[in-house]
């Protein structure tokens, strides 16, 4: 029959070509020997109508020979758990690397300006695209070359899984305190974003400053002040402060462990957002602002300018106080807690 | 709330899927070729299509479990499977799993 040779000829196309041969005269013996019965059975050759019916019922000629392929998954259910546990942990130090070496080469970097941050920070999600690429691709192999030569490759998962022990479980996470709300997996990940978007800012606005001080840029550009190098270097510490946290976030995030109080985190950021308000307040003689001409305005506008720079002074000082005191009270708040709980569980 | 018709039929599937296995073994403890078992299997209630059927024939050969001959009958050359000693084990281990599962649903229901 015309029909079942063109749609052998066509299941053969779809067939590993090392057993189409073997596979086709198979089937076609399968096929031939129901249409003979077929035939009997009605006691005449099917007319065409009922052989093409005969035939659709056998299923497309991809679906047929797709049967005859092993179960191919880019990436199959036995492994796909390890793989995930993978991507997330590599995804971790990818930023933490990738947050490190750009820090490292753009604080030796002489030519290095807002604009070269601001690219470095864009150029991240580039990096984790690679890295999630490079994971897949190898275990797309592992599960490629497990599907054809499974004696050869153990699976993989069971040794993973045989080190799992139960003493490695995470300890239970606390309730939410009573009056606040539980942290949820929507508000980590919009605190990252913002995150992002608020370094970015930050990293622009030294080439922009009219995103802060809008129209007012203008005049301060006009004035015959300009801010001191101490300014920049303080600049530079806030940005490293917030891409260091921003990394954090982002690690809690991958780890799963968005949800766990982080204290510890509140902390250690408070006491490294002393860092630049020490700096500010160690300042020799207090100087924040300069004149751009001190040769021609040093009479006009020396006693204003001493004034910016005590009034500068005191308002860095304030702050140091209120952050020291911030950060006094949380250490505190913690070794109570910490004592208490101490208490109870005894 | 009605639940859709995708989920009875791929639970159903996959309630078939080691059945049918099961069922192929215990018939090839008799030599068949490929159509005579798909209407023997018919003729036991258990209907199977032809791209479900032959392609399992592979796979179970391919396991050690079918052993399998190209030869003339009726002028024309058909492969026959058995069941090698491998499967026959292999049966035997898997109808008595059938029979405890058979059992516990039964005493269940």
């Amino acid at each position: 029959m015309e029909l079942l040779d063109r749609y052998l000829q066509a299941v053969r196309k779809h067939l590993p070509w090392q057993r189409q041969d073997d596979i086709i005269a198979e089937l076609r013996a399968n096929l031939e020997a129901q249409l003979e019965e077929k035939e009997e059975a009605l006691g005449r050759p099917l007319t065409p109508a009922e052989a093409e019916e005969w035939i659709k019922s056998l299923g497309s000629p991809v679906q047929m020979a797709a049967h005859y392929q092993p179960q191919q998954y880019l990436i199959g259910p036995a492994i796909y758990p390890v793989y995930m546990y993978i991507l997330r942990l590599s995804s971790m130090w990818a930023i933490v690397i990738y947050v490190l070496v750009s820090t490292i080469t753009l604080v030796l970097s002489s030519t290095a300006n807002g604009q070269a941050v601001a690219e470095a920070a864009f150029r991240l999600p580039w990096v984790l695209i690679q890295v999630a690429a490079w994971v897949t691709a190898v275990f797309a192999a592992i599960e490629y070359v497990a599907l054809r030569h499974p004696e050869k490759c153990p699976p993989p998962v069971a040794a993973f899984y045989a080190k799992w022990s139960p003493r490695d479980l995470p300890p239970l996470e606390r309730p939410a305190e009573q009056g606040k709300k539980r942290r949820t997996y929507a508000h980590a990940v919009a605190e990252i974003i913002f995150g992002f978007i608020f370094l970015g800012w930050l990293l622009v606005i030294s080439r922009h400053p009219f995103l802060v001080f809008g129209p007012g840029a203008a005049i301060l550009h006009a004035s015959p002040f300009r801010p001191a190098p101490v300014l920049w270097t303080c600049y530079w510490l806030l940005v490293g402060l917030n891409a260091f946290e921003l990394a954090w976030k982002c690690i809690n995030l991958l780890r799963g462990t968005w949800q766990t109080p982080d204290r510890y985190r509140h902390i250690v950021m408070k006491f490294l957002g002393l860092v630049p308000v020490v700096f500010m307040v160690t300042v020799p003689n207090h100087v924040y602002v300069l004149l751009r001409h001190p040769e021609a305005d040093a009479a006009r506008y020396g006693p204003t300018l001493d004034s910016i720079n005590q009034g500068a002074h005191m308002v860095v000082l304030l702050m140091c106080t209120i952050v020291t005191l911030q950060l006094v009270w949380e250490v505190g708040k913690m070794v109570v807690e910490s004592a208490r709980g101490q208490a109870i569980a005894k | 709330m009605t639940l859709p018709e995708s989920t009875f039929e791929n639970l159903r599937l996959e309630l078939r899927r080691g059945c049918l296995t099961l069922a192929v073994l215990a018939q090839l403890r008799r030599e068949h070729y490929g159509y005579t078992l798909r209407k023997d299997l018919a003729d036991h209630g258990l209907v199977i299509d032809e791209s479900t059927l032959y392609p399992l024939l592979r796979r179970l050969e391919a396991q050690g479990l079918l052993s399998s001959e190209w030869r003339e009958e009726d002028k024309r050359n058909k492969r026959f499977y058995k069941l090698s000693a491998d499967g026959e084990a292999l049966l035997g281990q898997l109808l008595q799993e059938w029979q405890t599962i058979n059992a516990a649903i039964t005493s269940i229901l």
